[in-house]
Protein backbone atom coordinates (compact mmCIF):
# COMPACT_ATOMS: atom_id res chain seq x y z
CA UNK A 1 0.00 0.00 0.00
CA UNK A 2 1.35 3.08 -0.39
CA UNK A 3 1.98 6.17 2.15
CA UNK A 4 0.11 9.14 2.41
CA UNK A 5 -0.57 11.33 4.43
CA UNK A 6 1.09 10.04 6.79
CA UNK A 7 2.95 13.39 8.95
CA UNK A 8 5.50 11.46 10.14
CA UNK A 9 5.00 11.75 13.84
CA UNK A 10 6.23 9.19 15.92
CA UNK A 11 2.54 8.23 17.06
CA UNK A 12 1.97 6.85 14.00
CA UNK A 13 4.75 4.33 13.44
CA UNK A 14 3.27 2.26 16.07
CA UNK A 15 -0.09 1.81 15.20
CA UNK A 16 -0.56 2.30 11.03
CA UNK A 17 -3.76 1.63 9.12
CA UNK A 18 -3.53 -0.25 5.96
CA UNK A 19 -6.52 -0.10 3.92
CA UNK A 20 -7.01 -2.72 0.87
CA UNK A 21 -9.41 -3.64 -1.79
CA UNK A 22 -10.47 -6.82 -1.72
CA UNK A 23 -12.72 -8.15 -4.89
CA UNK A 24 -14.72 -11.43 -4.31
CA UNK A 25 -14.76 -12.83 -7.36
CA UNK A 26 -16.55 -16.58 -9.08
CA UNK A 27 -19.53 -18.07 -10.56
CA UNK A 28 -23.20 -17.51 -10.23
CA UNK A 29 -24.47 -18.29 -7.02
CA UNK A 30 -21.33 -20.21 -5.14
CA UNK A 31 -22.01 -17.68 -2.42
CA UNK A 32 -20.20 -14.43 -2.69
CA UNK A 33 -22.55 -12.00 -1.29
CA UNK A 34 -23.41 -14.57 1.38
CA UNK A 35 -20.01 -14.77 2.33
CA UNK A 36 -19.31 -10.75 2.48
CA UNK A 37 -22.80 -10.93 4.17
CA UNK A 38 -21.59 -13.49 7.19
CA UNK A 39 -18.38 -11.89 7.29
CA UNK A 40 -20.40 -8.09 7.50
CA UNK A 41 -23.22 -9.05 9.62
CA UNK A 42 -22.69 -12.02 11.08
CA UNK A 43 -25.83 -13.53 9.47
CA UNK A 44 -26.98 -15.40 6.58
CA UNK A 45 -29.38 -14.29 3.96
CA UNK A 46 -30.68 -15.32 1.48
CA UNK A 47 -29.30 -12.78 -1.47
CA UNK A 48 -30.56 -11.31 -4.74
CA UNK A 49 -28.27 -11.62 -7.60
CA UNK A 50 -25.83 -9.36 -7.44
CA UNK A 51 -25.88 -6.79 -10.54
CA UNK A 52 -22.53 -4.73 -10.95
CA UNK A 53 -21.20 -4.71 -7.72
CA UNK A 54 -21.75 -4.69 -4.08
CA UNK A 55 -19.34 -2.27 -1.74
CA UNK A 56 -18.19 -3.05 2.09
CA UNK A 57 -15.87 -2.03 4.15
CA UNK A 58 -14.30 -4.16 7.15
CA UNK A 59 -12.10 -2.76 9.89
CA UNK A 60 -9.70 -5.07 11.66
CA UNK A 61 -8.18 -4.13 14.50
CA UNK A 62 -4.75 -5.96 15.35
CA UNK A 63 -2.19 -5.45 17.53
CA UNK A 64 0.32 -4.14 14.94
CA UNK A 65 -1.93 -2.21 12.47
CA UNK A 66 -5.86 -1.68 11.63
CA UNK A 67 -6.62 -3.16 8.49
CA UNK A 68 -9.63 -1.71 6.83
CA UNK A 69 -10.89 -3.81 4.24
CA UNK A 70 -12.61 -2.37 1.00
CA UNK A 71 -14.71 -5.33 0.13
CA UNK A 72 -15.71 -5.51 -3.92
CA UNK A 73 -18.23 -8.28 -4.15
CA UNK A 74 -18.79 -8.64 -7.93
CA UNK A 75 -21.64 -10.26 -10.18
CA UNK A 76 -21.13 -13.44 -11.07
CA UNK A 77 -22.96 -14.16 -14.18
CA UNK A 78 -20.60 -13.57 -17.21
CA UNK A 79 -22.33 -11.48 -18.80
CA UNK A 80 -21.37 -8.79 -16.27
CA UNK A 81 -17.41 -9.85 -17.55
CA UNK A 82 -17.13 -6.91 -19.88
CA UNK A 83 -17.47 -4.56 -16.48
CA UNK A 84 -16.49 -6.94 -13.94
CA UNK A 85 -12.54 -5.87 -15.04
CA UNK A 86 -13.08 -2.16 -13.82
CA UNK A 87 -14.38 -3.60 -10.20
CA UNK A 88 -11.40 -5.63 -9.71
CA UNK A 89 -9.10 -3.35 -11.12
CA UNK A 90 -6.13 -1.63 -8.47
CA UNK A 91 -7.10 -4.62 -5.80
CA UNK A 92 -5.01 -5.81 -3.28
CA UNK A 93 -6.33 -9.16 -2.66
CA UNK A 94 -8.98 -11.51 -4.43
CA UNK A 95 -11.23 -14.65 -3.20
CA UNK A 96 -11.88 -16.92 -5.76
CA UNK A 97 -14.71 -18.33 -4.43
CA UNK A 98 -16.72 -21.84 -5.65
CA UNK A 99 -18.96 -23.77 -4.56
CA UNK A 100 -17.97 -27.05 -3.67
CA UNK A 101 -21.15 -29.05 -4.89
CA UNK A 102 -20.40 -27.57 -8.34
CA UNK A 103 -17.07 -28.67 -10.30
CA UNK A 104 -17.47 -26.52 -12.72
CA UNK A 105 -17.60 -23.56 -10.67
CA UNK A 106 -13.95 -24.90 -9.64
CA UNK A 107 -13.09 -24.30 -13.17
CA UNK A 108 -14.40 -20.90 -13.36
CA UNK A 109 -12.08 -20.02 -10.47
CA UNK A 110 -9.17 -21.03 -12.31
CA UNK A 111 -10.11 -19.13 -14.79
CA UNK A 112 -10.84 -16.35 -12.75
CA UNK A 113 -7.04 -16.68 -11.72
CA UNK A 114 -5.73 -16.79 -15.39
CA UNK A 115 -7.33 -13.43 -15.22
CA UNK A 116 -5.69 -12.08 -12.52
CA UNK A 117 -2.21 -13.45 -13.27
CA UNK A 118 -2.51 -11.23 -17.07
CA UNK A 119 -3.40 -8.29 -15.26
CA UNK A 120 -1.29 -8.67 -11.74
CA UNK A 121 2.20 -9.57 -11.33
CA UNK A 122 2.49 -12.26 -8.85
CA UNK A 123 3.47 -10.31 -5.68
CA UNK A 124 0.97 -7.60 -6.47
CA UNK A 125 -1.84 -9.11 -5.48
CA UNK A 126 -2.49 -11.96 -2.45
CA UNK A 127 -5.33 -14.34 -3.94
CA UNK A 128 -7.10 -17.09 -1.75
CA UNK A 129 -9.14 -19.99 -3.12
CA UNK A 130 -12.34 -20.23 -1.43
CA UNK A 131 -14.34 -23.72 -1.89
CA UNK A 132 -17.70 -22.10 0.05
CA UNK A 133 -20.91 -24.50 1.56
CA UNK A 134 -19.28 -26.77 3.17
CA UNK A 135 -23.01 -27.43 4.85
CA UNK A 136 -23.84 -29.25 1.41
CA UNK A 137 -21.15 -31.75 2.36
CA UNK A 138 -23.73 -34.80 1.18
CA UNK A 139 -23.57 -32.90 -2.02
CA UNK A 140 -20.15 -32.50 -2.35
CA UNK A 141 -18.45 -32.95 -5.64
CA UNK A 142 -15.17 -31.21 -4.95
CA UNK A 143 -12.99 -32.81 -2.33
CA UNK A 144 -11.11 -30.86 -0.22
CA UNK A 145 -8.28 -31.95 -1.62
CA UNK A 146 -8.50 -31.31 -4.76
CA UNK A 147 -8.88 -27.67 -3.92
CA UNK A 148 -6.21 -27.28 -1.73
CA UNK A 149 -3.51 -29.39 -3.86
CA UNK A 150 -4.43 -26.70 -7.08
CA UNK A 151 -3.79 -23.40 -4.55
CA UNK A 152 -0.58 -25.14 -3.90
CA UNK A 153 0.62 -25.26 -6.90
CA UNK A 154 -0.32 -21.63 -7.20
CA UNK A 155 1.02 -20.31 -3.91
CA UNK A 156 -2.73 -19.24 -3.54
CA UNK A 157 -3.90 -19.37 0.11
CA UNK A 158 -6.78 -22.28 0.62
CA UNK A 159 -9.54 -22.45 2.64
CA UNK A 160 -13.27 -24.00 2.84
CA UNK A 161 -15.54 -22.39 4.47
CA UNK A 162 -19.08 -21.84 5.03
CA UNK A 163 -21.34 -18.90 4.89
CA UNK A 164 -24.36 -20.51 6.06
CA UNK A 165 -23.20 -22.21 8.83
CA UNK A 166 -20.11 -19.82 9.61
CA UNK A 167 -17.45 -22.14 8.79
CA UNK A 168 -14.29 -20.53 8.55
CA UNK A 169 -15.67 -17.34 7.37
CA UNK A 170 -14.21 -14.91 9.32
CA UNK A 171 -10.84 -16.71 8.92
CA UNK A 172 -10.40 -16.74 5.30
CA UNK A 173 -10.81 -12.74 5.11
CA UNK A 174 -8.02 -12.49 8.37
CA UNK A 175 -5.86 -14.89 6.64
CA UNK A 176 -5.93 -12.75 3.83
CA UNK A 177 -5.60 -9.52 5.97
CA UNK A 178 -2.38 -11.56 7.52
CA UNK A 179 -0.77 -12.05 4.19
CA UNK A 180 -1.26 -8.55 2.85
CA UNK A 181 0.37 -7.29 6.21
CA UNK A 182 3.14 -9.60 5.89
CA UNK A 183 3.68 -8.09 2.50
CA UNK A 184 3.80 -5.02 3.58
CA UNK A 185 6.24 -6.00 6.44
CA UNK A 186 8.47 -7.76 3.52
CA UNK A 187 8.57 -4.69 1.06
CA UNK A 188 8.82 -1.94 3.58
CA UNK A 189 12.28 -1.06 2.95
CA UNK A 190 12.26 -1.48 -0.38
CA UNK A 191 11.04 1.65 -2.42
CA UNK A 192 7.61 1.71 -3.22
CA UNK A 193 5.80 -0.28 -5.86
CA UNK A 194 5.35 1.25 -9.53
CA UNK A 195 3.50 4.33 -9.64
CA UNK A 196 1.40 3.41 -12.17
CA UNK A 197 -1.99 5.53 -11.22
CA UNK A 198 -5.13 3.64 -10.85
CA UNK A 199 -8.15 3.75 -8.59
CA UNK A 200 -7.53 1.35 -6.40
CA UNK A 201 -3.87 1.94 -5.77
CA UNK A 202 -4.22 5.77 -4.82
CA UNK A 203 -6.76 4.92 -2.11
CA UNK A 204 -4.43 2.15 -0.72
CA UNK A 205 -2.73 4.23 2.14
CA UNK A 206 -1.61 4.07 5.43
CA UNK A 207 -2.81 6.60 8.08
CA UNK A 208 -3.71 6.82 11.84
CA UNK A 209 -5.74 5.01 13.85
CA UNK B 1 -56.63 6.00 6.71
CA UNK B 2 -54.59 3.07 7.55
CA UNK B 3 -51.00 2.76 7.30
CA UNK B 4 -50.74 0.75 4.14
CA UNK B 5 -47.58 1.53 2.65
CA UNK B 6 -44.80 1.80 5.95
CA UNK B 7 -46.22 -1.39 7.73
CA UNK B 8 -42.31 -2.63 7.46
CA UNK B 9 -39.26 -1.24 5.34
CA UNK B 10 -38.72 -3.28 2.07
CA UNK B 11 -35.01 -2.28 1.37
CA UNK B 12 -34.62 -4.07 -1.67
CA UNK B 13 -31.89 -1.83 -2.87
CA UNK B 14 -29.48 -3.28 -0.33
CA UNK B 15 -26.33 -4.53 -1.77
CA UNK B 16 -26.78 -6.61 1.48
CA UNK B 17 -30.00 -8.48 1.44
CA UNK B 18 -32.12 -7.29 4.35
CA UNK B 19 -35.53 -7.35 3.09
CA UNK B 20 -38.25 -7.39 5.37
CA UNK B 21 -41.43 -7.64 3.92
CA UNK B 22 -43.95 -4.68 2.77
CA UNK B 23 -46.43 -4.08 0.58
CA UNK B 24 -45.92 -4.63 -2.85
CA UNK B 25 -48.87 -2.02 -4.30
CA UNK B 26 -50.43 0.82 -2.17
CA UNK B 27 -53.97 -0.85 -1.69
CA UNK B 28 -55.88 2.33 -2.31
CA UNK B 29 -54.99 3.85 -5.46
CA UNK B 30 -52.69 6.89 -5.04
CA UNK B 31 -52.02 6.27 -1.65
CA UNK B 32 -48.56 7.75 -0.20
CA UNK B 33 -46.60 6.15 2.14
CA UNK B 34 -48.06 9.62 4.45
CA UNK B 35 -51.41 7.79 4.36
CA UNK B 36 -53.83 9.53 2.28
CA UNK B 37 -57.41 10.00 2.60
CA UNK B 38 -59.13 7.22 0.63
CA UNK B 39 -60.31 8.76 -1.76
CA UNK B 40 -60.62 12.28 -2.87
CA UNK B 41 -63.43 13.79 -5.21
CA UNK B 42 -60.53 15.02 -7.62
CA UNK B 43 -59.03 10.95 -7.70
CA UNK B 44 -62.68 10.20 -8.46
CA UNK B 45 -63.34 12.34 -11.14
CA UNK B 46 -59.49 11.32 -12.96
CA UNK B 47 -60.46 7.80 -12.60
CA UNK B 48 -64.05 8.57 -14.26
CA UNK B 49 -61.75 10.46 -17.04
CA UNK B 50 -59.76 7.16 -17.63
CA UNK B 51 -62.64 4.80 -17.64
CA UNK B 52 -64.37 7.15 -20.13
CA UNK B 53 -61.05 7.15 -22.22
CA UNK B 54 -60.58 3.12 -22.16
CA UNK B 55 -64.06 2.45 -22.98
CA UNK B 56 -64.17 4.62 -26.26
CA UNK B 57 -64.52 2.67 -29.25
CA UNK B 58 -61.06 3.99 -30.62
CA UNK B 59 -59.20 5.25 -27.12
CA UNK B 60 -57.31 8.39 -27.67
CA UNK B 61 -53.86 7.10 -26.79
CA UNK B 62 -52.44 10.75 -26.85
CA UNK B 63 -55.09 11.44 -24.38
CA UNK B 64 -54.52 8.10 -22.03
CA UNK B 65 -50.66 9.14 -22.17
CA UNK B 66 -51.41 12.91 -20.93
CA UNK B 67 -53.51 11.20 -18.28
CA UNK B 68 -51.20 8.40 -16.98
CA UNK B 69 -48.41 10.41 -16.96
CA UNK B 70 -49.07 11.93 -13.46
CA UNK B 71 -49.80 8.60 -12.36
CA UNK B 72 -52.66 5.74 -12.98
CA UNK B 73 -55.10 4.81 -10.91
CA UNK B 74 -55.04 1.15 -9.55
CA UNK B 75 -58.74 -0.15 -10.73
CA UNK B 76 -57.55 0.94 -13.83
CA UNK B 77 -53.71 0.51 -14.14
CA UNK B 78 -53.89 -2.94 -15.72
CA UNK B 79 -55.18 -2.11 -18.67
CA UNK B 80 -53.92 1.19 -19.14
CA UNK B 81 -50.55 -0.39 -18.86
CA UNK B 82 -51.25 -2.95 -21.93
CA UNK B 83 -52.36 0.00 -23.80
CA UNK B 84 -49.55 2.18 -23.12
CA UNK B 85 -47.06 -0.90 -23.99
CA UNK B 86 -48.75 -0.96 -27.32
CA UNK B 87 -49.54 -4.65 -26.42
CA UNK B 88 -53.39 -3.72 -26.80
CA UNK B 89 -55.05 -2.10 -30.12
CA UNK B 90 -56.57 1.64 -29.25
CA UNK B 91 -59.89 0.24 -31.28
CA UNK B 92 -62.17 -1.59 -28.39
CA UNK B 93 -63.29 -4.03 -31.16
CA UNK B 94 -59.98 -5.58 -31.84
CA UNK B 95 -58.83 -5.66 -28.27
CA UNK B 96 -60.29 -9.43 -27.57
CA UNK B 97 -59.22 -10.97 -30.33
CA UNK B 98 -55.49 -9.62 -30.02
CA UNK B 99 -55.37 -10.82 -26.44
CA UNK B 100 -56.56 -14.00 -27.57
CA UNK B 101 -54.25 -14.12 -30.50
CA UNK B 102 -51.25 -13.14 -28.67
CA UNK B 103 -51.57 -15.39 -25.63
CA UNK B 104 -52.32 -18.61 -27.44
CA UNK B 105 -48.86 -17.44 -29.96
CA UNK B 106 -46.77 -17.36 -26.03
CA UNK B 107 -48.23 -20.60 -25.76
CA UNK B 108 -47.46 -21.46 -29.32
CA UNK B 109 -43.59 -20.93 -28.03
CA UNK B 110 -43.86 -22.66 -25.32
CA UNK B 111 -45.10 -25.49 -26.58
CA UNK B 112 -42.37 -25.44 -29.14
CA UNK B 113 -39.18 -24.25 -27.28
CA UNK B 114 -39.54 -24.72 -23.54
CA UNK B 115 -38.39 -28.39 -24.14
CA UNK B 116 -35.53 -27.44 -25.49
CA UNK B 117 -34.19 -25.80 -22.18
CA UNK B 118 -32.21 -28.61 -21.05
CA UNK B 119 -30.26 -29.62 -24.24
CA UNK B 120 -26.83 -28.35 -24.76
CA UNK B 121 -27.10 -24.73 -26.55
CA UNK B 122 -29.46 -23.58 -24.10
CA UNK B 123 -28.45 -25.13 -21.07
CA UNK B 124 -26.88 -22.31 -19.32
CA UNK B 125 -29.57 -19.98 -20.42
CA UNK B 126 -31.81 -21.86 -18.44
CA UNK B 127 -29.73 -22.64 -15.71
CA UNK B 128 -28.62 -18.85 -14.61
CA UNK B 129 -32.58 -18.17 -15.16
CA UNK B 130 -33.37 -21.33 -12.89
CA UNK B 131 -30.86 -20.01 -9.96
CA UNK B 132 -31.52 -16.56 -10.09
CA UNK B 133 -35.84 -17.04 -9.79
CA UNK B 134 -35.70 -18.39 -6.47
CA UNK B 135 -33.94 -15.45 -5.18
CA UNK B 136 -35.42 -12.87 -7.79
CA UNK B 137 -38.01 -11.48 -4.49
CA UNK B 138 -36.96 -13.61 -1.63
CA UNK B 139 -39.07 -13.43 1.69
CA UNK B 140 -41.76 -12.52 -0.13
CA UNK B 141 -44.43 -15.38 -0.26
CA UNK B 142 -46.29 -15.13 -3.49
CA UNK B 143 -42.67 -15.25 -5.31
CA UNK B 144 -41.41 -18.41 -3.49
CA UNK B 145 -45.06 -20.18 -4.91
CA UNK B 146 -43.74 -22.82 -7.20
CA UNK B 147 -46.21 -21.81 -9.98
CA UNK B 148 -45.55 -18.51 -9.84
CA UNK B 149 -41.93 -19.05 -9.98
CA UNK B 150 -43.01 -21.46 -13.11
CA UNK B 151 -44.25 -18.43 -14.82
CA UNK B 152 -41.45 -16.49 -14.00
CA UNK B 153 -39.05 -18.91 -15.53
CA UNK B 154 -41.00 -19.57 -19.28
CA UNK B 155 -41.11 -15.79 -19.77
CA UNK B 156 -37.60 -15.44 -19.24
CA UNK B 157 -36.41 -18.28 -21.00
CA UNK B 158 -38.88 -17.61 -23.69
CA UNK B 159 -37.44 -14.12 -24.05
CA UNK B 160 -33.78 -14.86 -23.89
CA UNK B 161 -33.77 -17.84 -26.60
CA UNK B 162 -35.84 -15.25 -28.55
CA UNK B 163 -33.32 -12.28 -28.49
CA UNK B 164 -30.36 -14.15 -28.43
CA UNK B 165 -28.37 -11.28 -29.37
CA UNK B 166 -28.46 -10.41 -25.39
CA UNK B 167 -30.11 -13.49 -24.22
CA UNK B 168 -30.78 -13.59 -20.49
CA UNK B 169 -29.12 -11.09 -18.41
CA UNK B 170 -29.52 -11.12 -14.15
CA UNK B 171 -31.11 -7.85 -14.05
CA UNK B 172 -33.73 -8.46 -16.57
CA UNK B 173 -35.79 -11.22 -14.16
CA UNK B 174 -36.71 -8.34 -12.21
CA UNK B 175 -38.15 -6.31 -15.17
CA UNK B 176 -41.21 -8.90 -15.12
CA UNK B 177 -42.24 -8.25 -11.83
CA UNK B 178 -44.39 -4.73 -11.80
CA UNK B 179 -46.06 -6.73 -15.13
CA UNK B 180 -46.98 -9.67 -13.14
CA UNK B 181 -48.18 -8.38 -9.80
CA UNK B 182 -50.01 -5.27 -12.26
CA UNK B 183 -51.74 -8.04 -14.14
CA UNK B 184 -52.63 -10.19 -11.30
CA UNK B 185 -53.72 -7.09 -8.74
CA UNK B 186 -57.29 -7.52 -11.36
CA UNK B 187 -57.91 -10.90 -9.73
CA UNK B 188 -57.01 -10.04 -6.24
CA UNK B 189 -58.27 -7.93 -3.40
CA UNK B 190 -56.24 -8.46 -0.87
CA UNK B 191 -52.79 -7.95 -0.75
CA UNK B 192 -50.95 -9.22 -3.60
CA UNK B 193 -47.48 -10.39 -1.82
CA UNK B 194 -49.76 -12.96 -0.01
CA UNK B 195 -51.97 -14.07 -2.54
CA UNK B 196 -51.57 -17.99 -3.08
CA UNK B 197 -52.19 -18.00 -7.07
CA UNK B 198 -53.83 -22.05 -6.69
CA UNK B 199 -56.90 -19.55 -5.72
CA UNK B 200 -56.85 -18.42 -9.74
CA UNK B 201 -58.13 -20.86 -12.66
CA UNK B 202 -55.84 -21.74 -14.75
CA UNK B 203 -56.83 -19.29 -17.81
CA UNK B 204 -56.32 -16.86 -15.55
CA UNK B 205 -53.31 -17.20 -14.54
CA UNK B 206 -52.09 -18.19 -19.00
CA UNK B 207 -53.64 -14.66 -19.02
CA UNK B 208 -51.28 -12.84 -16.63
CA UNK B 209 -48.28 -14.90 -18.06
CA UNK B 210 -48.65 -13.92 -21.44
CA UNK B 211 -49.86 -10.24 -21.19
CA UNK B 212 -46.38 -10.07 -18.91
CA UNK B 213 -44.39 -11.53 -21.35
CA UNK B 214 -45.48 -9.36 -23.94
CA UNK B 215 -45.21 -6.05 -21.90
CA UNK B 216 -41.90 -7.21 -20.81
CA UNK B 217 -40.82 -7.77 -24.16
CA UNK B 218 -42.24 -4.23 -25.38
CA UNK B 219 -40.03 -2.76 -22.59
CA UNK B 220 -36.73 -4.58 -23.41
CA UNK B 221 -37.28 -3.22 -27.01
CA UNK B 222 -36.43 -0.40 -25.57
CA UNK B 223 -33.54 -1.23 -23.66
CA UNK B 224 -32.46 -3.86 -25.19
CA UNK B 225 -28.87 -2.43 -25.86
CA UNK B 226 -28.34 -2.89 -22.06
CA UNK B 227 -27.96 -6.00 -22.14
CA UNK B 228 -26.10 -6.79 -25.44
CA UNK B 229 -22.55 -7.82 -25.25
CA UNK B 230 -20.52 -5.36 -23.12
CA UNK B 231 -23.79 -3.94 -21.93
CA UNK B 232 -23.30 -0.80 -24.72
CA UNK B 233 -26.32 0.86 -23.58
CA UNK B 234 -25.43 1.15 -19.99
CA UNK B 235 -22.00 1.88 -20.65
CA UNK B 236 -23.47 5.25 -22.69
CA UNK B 237 -26.08 5.70 -20.05
CA UNK B 238 -23.45 6.04 -17.53
CA UNK B 239 -21.40 8.43 -19.49
CA UNK B 240 -24.45 10.39 -20.52
CA UNK B 241 -25.34 10.62 -16.33
CA UNK B 242 -22.10 11.59 -15.59
CA UNK B 243 -22.50 14.89 -18.09
CA UNK B 244 -25.16 15.51 -17.38
CA UNK B 245 -24.64 15.77 -13.05
CA UNK B 246 -21.30 17.85 -14.08
CA UNK B 247 -23.84 20.46 -15.72
CA UNK B 248 -26.87 20.64 -13.22
CA UNK B 249 -24.60 20.09 -10.11
CA UNK B 250 -20.89 20.75 -10.01
CA UNK B 251 -20.77 20.30 -6.65
CA UNK B 252 -21.95 16.94 -5.89
CA UNK B 253 -19.75 16.32 -9.28
CA UNK B 254 -16.40 17.53 -8.08
CA UNK B 255 -17.13 15.68 -4.65
CA UNK B 256 -17.50 12.29 -6.62
CA UNK B 257 -14.31 13.01 -8.30
CA UNK B 258 -12.52 14.27 -5.21
CA UNK B 259 -13.29 11.11 -3.48
CA UNK B 260 -12.55 9.21 -6.72
CA UNK B 261 -15.83 7.98 -6.86
CA UNK B 262 -16.60 6.70 -10.38
CA UNK B 263 -20.30 6.95 -11.35
CA UNK B 264 -20.19 3.19 -13.03
CA UNK B 265 -19.58 2.00 -9.31
CA UNK B 266 -23.11 3.22 -8.20
CA UNK B 267 -25.07 4.01 -11.28
CA UNK B 268 -24.27 0.62 -13.29
CA UNK B 269 -27.18 -0.88 -11.04
CA UNK B 270 -29.68 2.22 -11.76
CA UNK B 271 -29.64 1.99 -15.30
CA UNK B 272 -29.23 -2.58 -15.66
CA UNK B 273 -31.95 -2.59 -13.39
CA UNK B 274 -34.04 0.62 -13.95
CA UNK B 275 -33.86 1.63 -10.55
CA UNK B 276 -35.47 -1.04 -8.98
CA UNK B 277 -32.94 -2.12 -6.53
CA UNK B 278 -33.00 1.24 -5.53
CA UNK B 279 -36.93 1.47 -4.59
CA UNK B 280 -39.41 0.10 -3.27
CA UNK B 281 -41.68 -1.85 -5.85
CA UNK B 282 -44.85 0.50 -4.90
CA UNK B 283 -42.61 3.52 -6.42
CA UNK B 284 -41.14 1.47 -9.57
CA UNK B 285 -45.07 0.78 -10.73
CA UNK B 286 -45.85 4.13 -10.20
CA UNK B 287 -42.66 5.39 -11.90
CA UNK B 288 -44.04 2.95 -14.97
CA UNK B 289 -46.90 4.76 -15.49
CA UNK B 290 -45.05 7.67 -16.04
CA UNK B 291 -42.11 5.75 -18.44
CA UNK B 292 -45.25 4.18 -20.49
CA UNK B 293 -46.69 7.59 -21.04
CA UNK B 294 -43.11 9.51 -22.28
CA UNK B 295 -41.37 8.84 -25.58
CA UNK B 296 -38.76 6.77 -24.93
CA UNK B 297 -39.57 6.26 -20.82
CA UNK B 298 -37.14 3.50 -20.25
CA UNK B 299 -34.20 4.72 -22.01
CA UNK B 300 -33.76 8.20 -22.74
CA UNK B 301 -35.75 9.45 -19.95
CA UNK B 302 -34.86 6.91 -17.06
CA UNK B 303 -31.60 9.30 -17.33
CA UNK B 304 -32.91 12.43 -16.24
CA UNK B 305 -34.94 10.69 -13.55
CA UNK B 306 -31.22 8.89 -12.40
CA UNK B 307 -29.98 12.48 -12.42
CA UNK B 308 -32.85 13.63 -10.50
CA UNK B 309 -32.70 10.96 -8.10
CA UNK B 310 -28.90 11.38 -7.88
CA UNK B 311 -29.34 15.12 -6.71
CA UNK B 312 -32.26 14.40 -4.36
CA UNK B 313 -29.46 13.09 -2.13
CA UNK B 314 -27.03 15.95 -2.88
CA UNK B 315 -27.07 16.97 0.78
CA UNK B 316 -26.33 13.67 2.68
CA UNK B 317 -23.66 12.92 -0.59
CA UNK B 318 -21.62 16.26 0.26
CA UNK B 319 -21.74 15.36 4.25
CA UNK B 320 -19.71 11.99 3.25
CA UNK B 321 -16.23 12.87 3.35
CA UNK B 322 -15.04 9.61 2.15
CA UNK B 323 -15.12 7.11 -0.49
CA UNK B 324 -15.75 4.19 1.46
CA UNK B 325 -19.18 6.42 3.22
CA UNK B 326 -20.12 7.85 -0.14
CA UNK B 327 -19.81 4.61 -1.87
CA UNK B 328 -22.06 2.64 1.29
CA UNK B 329 -25.01 5.37 1.15
CA UNK B 330 -24.90 5.50 -2.51
CA UNK B 331 -25.71 1.57 -2.56
CA UNK B 332 -28.17 2.02 0.22
CA UNK B 333 -30.58 5.08 -0.40
CA UNK B 334 -33.25 5.15 2.34
CA UNK B 335 -35.82 5.32 0.12
CA UNK B 336 -37.68 2.37 2.09
CA UNK B 337 -40.63 5.06 3.02
CA UNK B 338 -41.35 6.43 0.20
CA UNK B 339 -44.70 6.07 -1.64
CA UNK B 340 -46.36 8.51 -4.70
CA UNK B 341 -45.62 11.91 -3.49
CA UNK B 342 -41.69 11.40 -3.62
CA UNK B 343 -42.21 10.30 -7.18
CA UNK B 344 -43.93 12.87 -8.16
CA UNK B 345 -41.52 14.97 -7.10
CA UNK B 346 -38.53 13.12 -8.63
CA UNK B 347 -40.64 12.88 -12.00
CA UNK B 348 -41.19 16.90 -12.24
CA UNK B 349 -37.92 17.47 -11.61
CA UNK B 350 -36.53 15.32 -13.97
CA UNK B 351 -38.90 16.61 -16.75
CA UNK B 352 -37.74 20.07 -15.95
CA UNK B 353 -34.19 18.65 -16.44
CA UNK B 354 -35.04 16.74 -19.66
CA UNK B 355 -36.52 20.29 -20.71
CA UNK B 356 -33.90 22.59 -19.76
CA UNK B 357 -31.03 20.25 -21.61
CA UNK B 358 -33.19 19.05 -24.75
CA UNK B 359 -32.75 21.79 -27.01
CA UNK B 360 -29.75 23.18 -25.53
CA UNK B 361 -26.79 22.66 -28.05
CA UNK B 362 -24.01 23.59 -25.36
CA UNK B 363 -25.74 21.51 -22.29
CA UNK B 364 -26.28 17.74 -22.39
CA UNK B 365 -27.17 16.11 -25.79
CA UNK B 366 -28.14 12.62 -25.93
Amino acid sequence: AVQEGAAGGSLERHCPTYIYKVVLLGSTAVGKSSLAYRYMKNDFQESLPTVGCSFFTKIIRMESATVKLEIWDTAGQEKYHSVCHLYYRGAHAALLVYDITNKETLGRAKQWLKELEKEFLHDEIVIALVGNKTDLAEEREVPAEEGEEFARSRSLLFMETSAKSNHQVKDVFMAVALQLLQREAEKAPAPRRGQHVDLGESRARTGCC
Amino acid sequence: AEEVCVRTPLQKQQSLPLRPVIPLVARISDQNASGAPPMTVREKTRLEKFRQLLSSHNTDLDELRKCSWPGVPREVRPVTWRLLSGYLPANMERRKLTLQRKREEYFGFIQQYYDSRNEEHHQDTYRQIHIDIPRTNPLIPLFQQPLVQEIFERILFIWAIRHPASGYVQGINDLVTPFFVVFLSEYVEEDVENFDVTNLSQDVLRSIEADSFWCMSKLLDGIQDNYTFAQPGIQKKVKALEELVSRIDEQVHNHFRKYEVEYLQFAFRWMNNLLMRELPLRCTIRLWDTYQSEPEGFSHFHLYVCAAFLIKWRKEILDEEDFQGLLMLLQNLPTIHWGNEEIGLLLAEAYRLKYMFADAPNHYRR
